[in-house]
């Protein structure tokens, strides 16, 4: 019969009920939304470095990923090839041959990272070709070079401009090559976009006067969250001087970032709690004051404080619970279609590209947290009710019975 | 049998910090099956004598003693046990929990003392047929009369087969004539079942029903 009244006082003041749902609503959409869009952007940030040229797992010949010199390629890559593609988990491999070097075009020069690549394993590995914004993908002939715009813009070129990429050789001497520029990319990353290039493996072979050497191995295994256990299997399986690295290795500031806003959730669910608290405790403190009689009589009658205090902060519970489920179910309906069509921030596509994200966030949703807003907020509720119903466990009977 | 006795009760309250005495050195003692009015004008300390001997308040000085034992130095819960066991209200404004109908109000009461839901019923509407309001059952109050809603308070205060009914007022809110309908209902189940009923009033038709008459003058026993 506690849980009767209480739904019932509930529905005593609908205009008042209504207000606290909603600050409640409100509160759990504000969660989930910042929660999945800010996991969303964590993602796609992660995703877009995956994706271009990061790759889940590289393999060097060790020390290649600190210091990238000629010297350093793969020795005997064939059989190493080979035990890469036994190791279970892993879906593609494409070899690279990475150098440091220099492009310039009639006008302008720039330091850069030269990509030499067999363009259909790349494929396999990489969503470059995707992120074409005018001409072709590397057809697989020689002296082709795609390039970021940023790039381009820096060069002053644009498809069908020559180009010449230069970088040193083993024995020190300078190599360098003339390119003809086939593609030009746009990604989600400014930075990349000025500072990579891309070319057929042959012609960045030539150019550093390696015959047939490669430097890395980008491998794509069949679920990034497995890397580590995948990363162990390939260290026993390759020689001791290899160095395997999984893209926590590779970008350890961006998965700092990552866990540092999984710590920070908590954060957010206290501040968002905090205001919400205040709320429930103004309105059920009103609710209470608009009740003194019938707490009195309540007393009267030989109910104890006990029950009267859990009927409060049942009262609060209710309300809780409604708020979450309403609140999920609005969210859940906003997830469901910014995760498909993204939520559009163009105009701060400058800062956003600088940090690698995208003009586009697609939140993403993440269990984990999701149950924590969904546990957190009823929680909250009934931390609001606590002093109003201390209050009214406080009354003094007589008082109570009289006040009008 | 003697329910209640008070020794040299008073009770004095702080009106911004001038000590008002409401009650003076009072002595009183209520027997089973009583009748009792508390008359007296206003101010003269007839509810402040009801809340103390419905263990709802507690004296400055003096002695309560219900069915012999001194309540006047227990704590609020053990207060708040006495009026569940052994104390039936009813107020002037009737007070019923507004959000819930009639026979819940009347159920409300055995509830806190745990008695089963199935008994609850049964005994809510047996009280309800006696008092002839058992067509109310599922009306909240705020669709009911004056002289409904009282009906139901009495109902709710004798459901649970208190030692003693404390009635405020009772009649102040209803016409004279429900007010009468109302004391003949009280009065037969004083005769019939030997309900002990006190009432603190300054109704005419309370005072003139009343089997022994009690009046109070500025907190004394006249």
């Amino acid at each position: 019969m506690i849980l009767k009244i209480a739904w019932r006082n509930i529905g005593r003041n609908k205009r008042r009920s209504i207000i606290v749902l909603g600050s409640v609503v409100a509160g759990v959409i504000a969660l989930i939304f910042m929660d999945t869009f800010m996991n969303g952007m964590m993602y796609q940030m992660l995703f877009n470095r995956v994706s271009t040229n990061i790759s889940h797992i590289q393999i060097h010949k060790k020390g290649f990923h600190n210091n990238k010199v000629v010297k350093d390629f793969i020795p005997g890559y064939q059989s190493a090839e080979s035990k890469i593609k036994t190791v279970k988990g892993i879906n593609s491999v494409s070899k690279r041959v990475i150098a440091f070097g220099l492009i310039s075009s009639a006008t302008s020069s720039s330091g850069v990272y030269i990509y030499g690549v067999n363009p259909e394993e790349e494929k396999s590995v990489s969503i470059i070709d995707e992120s074409l914004k005018d001409g072709e993908y590397l057809s697989g002939g020689s002296r082709e070079i795609m390039l970021g715009q940023k790039l381009a813009d820096k060069l002053n070129v644009s498809l069908g401009d020559k180009v010449v990429a230069m970088s040193n050789q083993i024995d020190g001497s300078i190599g360098s090559e003339v390119f003809r520029v086939v593609g030009i990319f746009k990604t989600s990353s400014s930075e990349f976009e000025r500072t990579y290039i891309y070319i057929p493996a042959a012609d960045a072979q030539r150019m550093l006067n390696v015959n047939d050497k490669i430097y890395e191995f980008a491998v794509i295994t069949d679920n990034y969250e497995n890397v580590d256990q995948i990363k162990e299997r390939l260290i026993t399986e390759l020689p001791a001087d290899f160095e395997v690295l999984t893209y926590k290795d590779l970008l350890p500031t961006l998965i700092i970032q990552m866990d540092y806003y999984k710590e920070t959730v908590l954060i957010v669910i206290m501040i968002v709690g905090l205001a919400l608290i205040f709320g429930i405790i103004n309105t059920m403190l009103m609710s209470v004051f608009e009740r003194i009689n019938e707490f009195g009589v309540l007393m009267a009658i030989g109910m104890k404080n006990r029950k009267i205090f859990g009927m409060i902060v049942t009262e609060a519970f209710i309300i809780g619970i409604i708020g979450t489920i309403v609140g999920l179910v609005i969210s859940m309906v906003i997830q469901w279609r910014l995760a498909s069509v993204g939520l559009d921030l163009s105009m701060f596509s400058e800062s956003l590209n600088s940090f690698g994200v995208g003009a586009v966030i697609y939140p993403r949703l993440d269990i984990e947290n999701l149950l924590l807003s969904v546990i957190s907020i009823p929680v909250i509720t009934v931390i609001g009710a606590l002093y109003p119903a201390y209050k009214a466990v406080k009354l003094e009977p007589v008082y109570a019975i009289r006040y009008v | 049998m003697e329910i209640i006795r008070t020794e040299k009760l008073e009770k004095i309250y702080q009106d911004n910090g001038v000590p008002v005495k409401a009650l003076d050195d009072v002595d009183l003692t209520i027997n089973t099956g009583d009748y009792v009015v508390i008359a007296g004008p206003s101010g003269s300390g007839k509810t402040t004598l009801l809340n103390l001997i419905g263990a709802l308040d507690k004296p400055t000085s003096g002695k309560i003693f219900f069915e012999s034992e001194d309540i006047s130095k227990k704590t609020k819960k053990e207060l708040s046990e006495i009026r569940l066991n052994k104390l039936g209200f009813i107020f002037q404004a009737y007070n019923l929990i507004p959000v819930l109908t009639a026979i819940e109000n009347i159920e409300f009461s055995m509830m806190l003392l745990g008695v089963p839901e199935k008994e609850r019923t049964e005994r809510a509407l047996a009280i309800m047929d006696e008092l002839e309001i058992k067509e109310l059952a599922d009306k909240r109050p705020n669709e009911m009369s004056g002289g409904q809603q009282q009906r139901v308070a009495v109902a709710r205060a004798i459901v649970n087969n208190p030692t003693i009914v404390l009635a405020d007022e009772p009649t102040a809110n209803l016409d004279s004539k429900t007010g009468s309908n109302l004391l003949d209902l009280m009065e037969q189940m004083n005769k019939e079942k030997n309900i002990t009923f006190v009432f603190s009033s300054h109704d005419k038709q309370v005072i003139e029903r009343a089997k022994r008459l009690i009046i109070l003058k500025d907190g004394r026993i006249e």
